[in-house]
């Protein structure tokens, strides 16, 4: 039971993370990004592959987050020049086109046979419990610095800067500021969040195959966006942890009911329900649960 | 071997040519990229494959893969996009993927998840000047150019369809003018949703039909509606036919999986070189 928890409150801030690159990537800054899951990608594979070469987990750590902002720069400086609704479709392109690259570079990273046996983080307190509870304990400490740092941001001339990027591009360019450089900082800032999610991802799964990056996990992190309330940080981990609770739920449907619901069903009714949650919060609660309400 | 993977090519091409031009009339009149637009086309797949189940017939099939992605292309407008209609764009994409994983959930939930193919008789091909032609491919080209010549009669030709053109133009002067929003909106989503069912028909003729199908090929439409010129119906379908073309052509070459890839490498290059497209008029997309 105990190992049932710790493994879900991994899975859980794993989410956290990745929420609180998008709140600063779309809450923040509105850059609307539908790529999420490539970034994510890249620092799991990123971590995994320079790991299992023999280097240190937390050099590992570091090259993921900075591969998967190395990915975000291209991408920013051809995005920065579109409109919202051009930016989405380029970076769902994005994502997808990750995917595409993991299954066919066999050579590096063994197309959808996936990598097995990835090292563990903290591999040294063995597979157990306390190694699983280490993993938590720096999770959660990533998760608070990232969410600290979030905070700080938003009370920074930089955070002003990009939540006027959101709220008046124009206004800001009449200003004399250059709204191309932030959206670029703010678009590798979160992608580094999503590389260093990844690298905890792969390391405590500890196999990666491309099915695991579908396009599918960018639109639970943005369920769990909408949900907890779009442009706050507190509202980022409520909704990682609706999500967990969302897909542990239905996961917990199907264990006690595994005649009535086949695993394919389940499959399609998880989509039913994200695809559901998104239409409903947009069009009924666009402030999601702890939005802020002081503006539209 | 080129003469071959031009044919299947220009069959692709025009499958993603009708996917372009439910995307691009959306994309021109109502104002943002539809992404329920792949699986309004796998809602049409599967009506398709069940009335052709039922009859035996193509043209039946037809007939209810527009039926049915009309309705279902209707029903997403007037439950979902309309009321989101003065909100800001993000609003509407974010919706637009509800949608999709909506309809891709029920059409999951009743049909399953096994692939699935259209049991049509095989036939030798037809020696063409050295070229095999598959007699289906044949078949599927002439219902994509009636459906075409349908959509483009509809556009043209009709008092509503101008109408749909002088909002795409300017939607204001559209509306001083005294176009009924509602009626032109309406007539939109069916007209794209026909155009989604009968891509998603001739797709599933030609590979399977499954519940991913749809998402799968969206990317490609929204990359040839991109280079054909957003808005422009002929942009998409010629667009739709150069991809298409590209794709089968190149595939000898980079391999099956970069066949979506490639559409995203065109898309790039497009938006950043000549983001009006082929088509297109000058507007801002920046």
């Amino acid at each position: 039971m105990e190992a049932y928890i710790v493994a879900i409150a991994i899975v859980g801030a794993i989410y956290v993370l990745l929420t609180l690159g998008l709140t600063l990537q779309y809450g923040l800054t509105g850059l609307v990004n539908f790529g999420h899951v490539g970034f994510f990608a890249i620092g799991a594979y990123a971590s995994a592959i320079v790991s299992m070469q023999g280097v240190p987990l937390v050099a590992s750590f570091a090259f993921a987050a900075l591969l998967a902002a190395l990915a975000a720069w291209p991408i920013g400086l051809v995005a920065l020049r579109l409109r919202d609704d051009y930016f989405a479709v380029v970076t769902l392109g994005f994502g997808e086109t990750v995917r595409l690259a993991i299954t066919s570079e066999k050579w590096l990273t063994n197309g959808v046979q996936g990598i097995p046996g990835i090292p563990r983080t903290f591999a040294g307190l063995g597979v157990g419990l306390p190694g699983a509870l280490a993993t938590l304990a720096a999770i959660t400490l990533v998760c608070v610095a990232a969410a600290l740092a979030l905070r700080r941001i938003t009370r920074s001339p930089f955070g002003r800067v990009i939540e006027a990027i959101r709220d008046n591009e124009e206004a800001l360019k009449a200003l004399g500021k250059d709204p191309a450089r932030f959206k670029i900082q703010v678009l590798a800032l979160g992608a580094a969040l999503a590389g260093i999610a990844g690298a905890f991802y792969a390391h405590y799964i500890t196999y990666l195959s491309p099915d695991q990056f579908i396009p599918l996990v960018t639109f639970y992190v943005w369920m769990a966006m909408i949900m907890g309330g779009v442009g706050r940080v507190s509202g980022a981990v409520v909704g990682a942890l609706l999500l967990m609770l969302f897909l542990e739920g239905t996961r917990f449907l199907r264990d006690i009911a595994p005649d009535a619901i086949s695993g394919v069903a389940m499959a399609s009714l998880r989509f039913g329900a994200v695809g559901l949650a998104l239409i409903l919060f947009t069009l009924f609660r666009p402030q999601g649960l702890v939005g802020d309400y002081t503006r539209r | 071997m080129f003469g071959a993977l031009l044919v299947a090519g220009i069959v692709h091409g025009l499958i993603i040519g009708l996917a372009a031009l439910a995307v691009t009339l959306v994309f021109g009149i109502a104002r943002f990229p539809n992404a329920a637009a792949g699986d309004t086309m796998t809602a049409g797949a599967y009506a398709g494959l069940l009335a052709h189940q039922a009859s035996g017939s193509l043209a039946l099939a037809g007939g209810a893969a527009v039926a049915a992605s009309g309705a279902v292309s209707l029903l997403g407008y007037l439950l979902v996009f309309r009321p989101l209609a003065r909100r800001p764009v993000a609003s509407l994409l974010v919706a637009a993927i509800g949608v999709a994983f909506v309809i891709r959930a029920v059409l999951g939930l009743i049909f399953g998840h096994q692939q699935q193919v259209f049991q049509v008789p095989l036939a030798w091909p037809i020696e063409f000047m050295g070229l095999r032609i598959p007699p289906m491919d044949l078949t599927l080209a002439a219902v994509a150019a009636c459906a075409l010549a349908a959509a483009f009669g509809v556009l043209h030709l009709t008092s509503i369809g101008r109408q749909m053109r002088a909002v795409a133009d300017d939607p204001d002067l559209a509306r001083v003018s005294g176009i009924r929003p509602l009626r032109v909106m309406v007539a939109l989503w069916l007209l794209a949703g026909a155009a989604a069912g009968i891509a998603g028909l001739m797709l599933g003729v030609k590979t399977v039909v499954s519940p991913e199908m749809g998402w799968e090929g969206l990317l490609t439409a929204f990359a040839a509606a991109i280079l054909g010129g957003i808005g422009s119906p002929a942009g998409a379908v010629l667009a739709g036919l150069l991809l298409g073309i590209a794709q089968e052509v190149s595939t000898p070459y980079v391999g099956f999986t970069y066949k979506i890839a490639l559409a995203f490498v065109v898309m790039l290059a497009v938006l950043l070189v000549r983001p009006r497209g082929l088509l297109g008029r000058v507007e801002g997309v920046r």
